[in-house]
């Protein structure tokens, strides 16, 4: 067996896991200077950690499967005891209005809302801005697609979006662009651009606009709903679709709201503004 | 009352590790999805039982922790892909351009390790945490942390190089030759 002042491996696996503090992992460095042997096993060791790594890190970069993006936003299913109740309920209230579809309960206030979103509604189309914000707001890395620093930002989502897009300054009001990304919508394709909260003494806080070309005879009035604690405002005008969301106060979002308003770009000349 | 929405949010952003976590238990990603899938209702069913100033990412890993445990109780059959999958299952999952060879092998050790000295040594390895953090995740003490990854490592590294039989992995962790210090 080992010597006592020798290092046993749950010492080395230890030391490799960054466990031991300062002290004893300078003893283990220069005890495994000179046992080059057992070095090199734990040098092994490390290897297969970082082989692991990088065998299972890939997974993080997949895109989420939708069925999980939506078992995490969904409202819970209702208990025995309510789906009971329900049940109970549309039996009497069968009899009396004989709407089943009236009946509300949380689960199909969601199918409602996806069944919007099909349809290509305008709660259809800012349901979806809602649900692009709340998936990739709290990326720390692949918050966007491309940064804002890059000079083809706004160029590109023009092109692909089919109306002119601005990045909108928001400096005045304390946020700061971050960057942009391509979206799939309901007929086509819409952006996102994220911007930060400058202030430094409190936490980030990022909102999300979202842009899309609107349906046709989509209501254009300035609209505001609250969704949990997510805000939004949503409007369509010369041409575009606007959806401004985050978790703010409403007067803070509607300071953003305005701002941008204030500042979108002038309709574009062709067929594209017209349908 | 269900679940709020910052709680959702929170969720939604562990997805990526908590996929990631199962994977690497069970191999089969659509098992491995499911597994997630039944972490997160479980998740929303008890999000009271959350505290909010505790790192999400750790409940979540013990819940998938539990999880696991009980699905391998119903089904011991979860755990174990058939070795005539494996290579199907790995090709699946494979990038391209990576050293097949090498990841297979230490992927095949990695199936064959004790559940539990498995699990302790995934949290660590690759999920990164603290003993302190894994051992909460797996309510178990540090030091039964410290010493399932050491084990799991020395044992991992002989059937990597061939040096130990493969086919009892409970008495090749114990063998004292293979925990020595030269």
């Amino acid at each position: 067996m080992s010597r006592p002042d020798d290092f046993s491996d749950t010492d080395l696996s230890a030391w490799l896991d960054g466990e031991l503090d300062a002290d004893a992992g300078h003893r283990i460095e220069a005890w495994l200077h000179e046992h080059p042997e057992v070095a090199a096993r734990t040098r092994l060791w490390a290897a297969d950690r970082d082989a692991l790594r990088a065998r299972l890190d890939p997974v993080l970069d997949e895109p989420v499967p939708l069925v999980l993006q939506h078992t995490a936003q969904r409202v819970a299913p209702p208990t025995r005891w309510a789906q009971a109740a329900v049940a109970a309920g549309l039996l009497v209230a069968g009899g009396l209005i004989g709407a089943a579809a009236t009946w509300q309960w949380q689960g199909q206030q969601v199918l409602a809302a996806q069944t919007a979103a099909q349809a290509g509604t305008p709660a259809g189309w800012v349901q979806r801005a809602a649900l692009a914000h709340s998936v990739y707001v709290p990326e720390p890395r692949h918050a966007v697609e491309v940064k804002a620093q890059e000079e083809h930002l706004a160029r590109w989502l023009t092109r692909r979006i089919d109306i002119p897009v601005k990045l909108f300054d928001l400096r005045d009001e304390g946020f700061e662009l971050v960057g942009g990304r391509l979206l799939p919508d309901a007929a086509g394709k819409s952006a996102q651009l994220m911007y930060e909260s400058t202030d430094a003494g409190a936490p980030k806080q990022r909102v999300t606009v979202y842009l899309r070309k609107p349906d046709a005879n989509a209501p254009t009035a300035f609209r505001y709903q609250q969704q949990g604690e997510l805000g939004l405002f949503y409007w369509v005008e010369a041409g575009a679709g606007y959806a401004l969301v985050g978790a703010l106060p409403k007067e803070r979002l509607l300071a953003l709201a305005q701002a941008i308003y204030k500042q979108q770009p002038a309709p574009m000349p062709a067929s594209a503004a017209a349908r | 009352m269900s679940a709020p929405p910052a709680f959702r949010q929170q969720l939604l952003a562990a997805i990526p590790r908590l996929r990631r976590y199962a994977r690497s238990l069970v191999f089969d990603g659509h098992a491995a999805d499911d597994l997630v899938q039944s972490v997160l209702e479980r998740a929303l069913a008890h999000w009271r039982q959350f505290d909010p100033r505790r790192d999400i990412v750790l409940w979540l890993l013990s819940i998938a922790h539990n999880a696991h445990l009980d699905g391998l109780r119903r089904d011991r059959r979860l755990d174990v892909l058939p070795p005539e999958r494996i290579s199907e299952a790995m090709d699946a999952a494979q990038p391209p351009g990576t050293d097949i060879g090498l990841r297979l092998d230490l992927l095949a050790a990695l199936e064959r390790l004790p559940h539990d000295q498995r699990s302790a040594l995934l949290l660590v390895l690759v999920e990164q945490l603290s003993y302190a953090e894994a051992a909460e995740v797996l309510q178990v003490p540090a030091g039964t942390v410290m010493s399932r990854v050491s084990r799991a490592r020395v044992v991992m590294r002989a059937w990597l190089d061939g040096s130990a039989p493969a086919s009892s992995p409970a008495r090749s962790a114990a063998r004292p030759d293979l925990r020595r210090v030269v």
